[in-house]
């Protein structure tokens, strides 16, 4: 099953699917740096897709679909545009714990996909990569990745 | 209320200059250069000196009889130590504060005598003390470089400052009372550094404070104790025990890898005592390969920027918040820093200042390559986590 064929199959997300990061809003675009543009298999907008269904949870932005080199199948970036202060800490968890709950639910299509939850500062960060913060997240599956996503051709 | 003067910030430019390939640094009231090994961060730093105090090295080679018969060559063999002639090519450009700088003119041209500004302790300080007692300038031969000859050499007068009874440390108007504190903890727990005389010969000893507990020589201290005391020594030349707050004519304080052999714990210890340096107007810098010396810096203009307390950088330091160490946050706070990374990647040298982790240049991200195998590891256990357990969709 592809990535596409997925997100098709599951609840609310039928036909959100765009072509490369045509999901992501213009203003995003820049935070995400692909090794190969044609690589990017697509893009779904969670957030916007899922505010009707869940309007007062805190939602998850959006998932870029890539073909690494060295995989077989697609994977999946689930990535979180935020700002990188220590006060959207718990705000940031809450939105990955909603994620973690709707893939084990209405997501399961998705959840099946070799993935990387990612949080990307849109701005300057209080963590540095050493800090403890980084690896607390990291214990939880998420990680922080400063000021943009870099996605290379081998993800190995 | 006291006001303090500002210093024009010096300047250097350099190109072409051993593994320097550019280099534009100006420098702040604390400097760190960060870089993998051999990148030119000492060179660098050695070339400043050799900047600033070009006639006083001259006077010292002078005095050891150090004759170089005015070959270029063999004077950068003396002074960077041996085999460091190849550092100057013929595209080796040098400017300091704007001024293009001859080099080789430089150091033959006559020049007023003047009082050494830059006091260096350098990354091979272990050697000053190798025989328990600091030897003079003469004892290294010409292949040596400067920077640890000259250190070692003021070691060895420094010797003389302390009294009858020989003791180093603990000395109550050497350092502040809570560095005191806090070397005991963490570096000579349970030992006073001590002059003791064997067979007519003086030696430094870790003497114990229990009656009875006997006295331990160089060769037995840990790796730490041994980094140390060097740099502890070079600290109390430049926190003279005086109403002056630096030493006669001295400017400059460089400090190369003041994390050698030292725990985490003992390297906060230090950095404050780096702080108390900068409080006491030198212009400081030093090179490192600590993440927690960026750390701290991070720290203090994250802090600054945002207009915390002293406290609060206090609370960085763990450290009691008496009167002394507010007065010296408050005034840490206050200061410049600037941080530089040495790329071997062709050889320019960046400026990393703003530290800033959300960088998409990866130089400063990884903050100049000391954090990057941390994030590295956070990505793959973030990774792990994440697709645990996982079926092939």
């Amino acid at each position: 099953m592809t990535a596409e064929q997925a997100v098709n199959a599951t609840p609310h997300l039928n036909g959100k699917w765009e072509k490369g990061l045509q999901a992501l809003r213009p203003e995003d675009k820049p935070y995400i740096k692909a090794a190969d543009t044609r690589a990017i298999t697509g893009s779904v907008d969670v957030d916007t897709a899922l505010v009707r269904v869940d309007p007062n949870a805190n939602r998850w932005d959006f998932a870029i679909g890539y073909q690494h080199e060295d995989r077989d199948s697609e994977c999946l970036y689930w990535v979180e545009l935020h700002t990188a202060r220590n006060s959207q800490v718990d705000v940031v968890l809450r939105k990955l714990r909603w994620l973690l709950r709707w893939l084990a639910g209405d997501g399961k299509a998705l959840d099946k996909f070799e993935r990387d939850f990612v949080w990307v500062s849109s701005g300057r960060t209080d963590f540095t990569l050493n800090g403890p913060q980084r690896r607390a997240f990291a214990d939880l599956a998420l990680r922080q990745t400063g000021g943009s996503l870099q996605i290379p051709n081998k993800r190995q | 209320m006291k006001t303090r003067i500002k210093r024009t910030a010096p300047h250097l430019r350099v190109e072409n200059f051993g593994p320097i390939k550019q280099a534009d640094v100006t420098f702040g009231d604390l400097t760190v250069f960060v870089g993998p090994q051999a990148t030119g961060k000492s060179i660098l730093l050695q070339l400043v000196k050799l900047l600033v105090d070009t006639a006083y090295i001259k006077k010292e080679f002078n005095l050891a009889g150090v004759d170089w018969s005015g070959d270029f060559s063999g004077f950068l063999d003396v002074y960077f130590g041996e085999g460091m002639h190849a550092l100057w090519e013929k595209d080796t450009r040098i400017a300091y504060n704007g001024v293009s700088v001859e080099l080789p003119h430089r150091v033959e041209e006559k020049l007023a005598l003047r009082q050494e500004s830059m006091f260096y302790i350098p990354a091979q300080r272990v050697l000053a003390l190798r025989d328990g007692w600091p030897s003079a300038f003469n004892y290294y031969d010409a292949s040596v470089p400067f920077t640890l000859r000259a250190f070692s050499e003021h070691l060895r007068l420094l010797m003389s400052d302390f009294g009858a009874d020989g003791t180093l440390f603990p000395v109550p108007r050497r350092l502040k009372s809570e560095f005191r504190s806090l070397l005991q903890s963490h570096i000579f727990p349970g030992f006073d550094l001590r002059i003791d005389t064997q067979h007519a010969q003086k030696r430094l000893v870790l003497a114990s404070k229990e009656k009875g507990g006997g006295s331990l020589p160089v060769a037995v201290w840990s790796a730490g104790q041994r980094e140390f005391v060097p740099l502890l020594l070079g600290l109390y030349y430049l926190m003279v025990p005086s109403k002056a707050p630096r030493r006669k004519g001295v400017e400059w304080a460089v400090v190369e890898e003041l994390e050698m052999g030292l725990h985490p714990r003992a390297i906060t210890v230090v950095m404050l005592m780096l702080f108390e340096l900068m409080t006491r107007s030198y212009r400081v810098c030093i090179s490192t390969h600590s993440p927690q010396v960026l750390d701290a810096v991070w720290a203090v203009q994250r802090l600054k920027e945002h207009g915390a307390s002293a406290s609060n950088l206090l609370q960085v330091f763990d450290v009691e918040q008496t009167q002394p160490m507010i007065q010296l946050a408050e005034k840490v706070i206050k200061r410049s820093m600037k941080v530089y990374y040495f790329d071997r990647t062709g050889g320019a040298t960046r400026d990393i200042s703003a530290l800033d982790a959300a960088a998409e240049e990866e130089g400063e991200s990884g903050w100049g390559g000391l954090t990057e195998f941390s994030g590295r590891a956070s990505t793959a256990v973030a990774r792990a986590v994440a697709n645990s357990k996982k079926e092939a969709p």
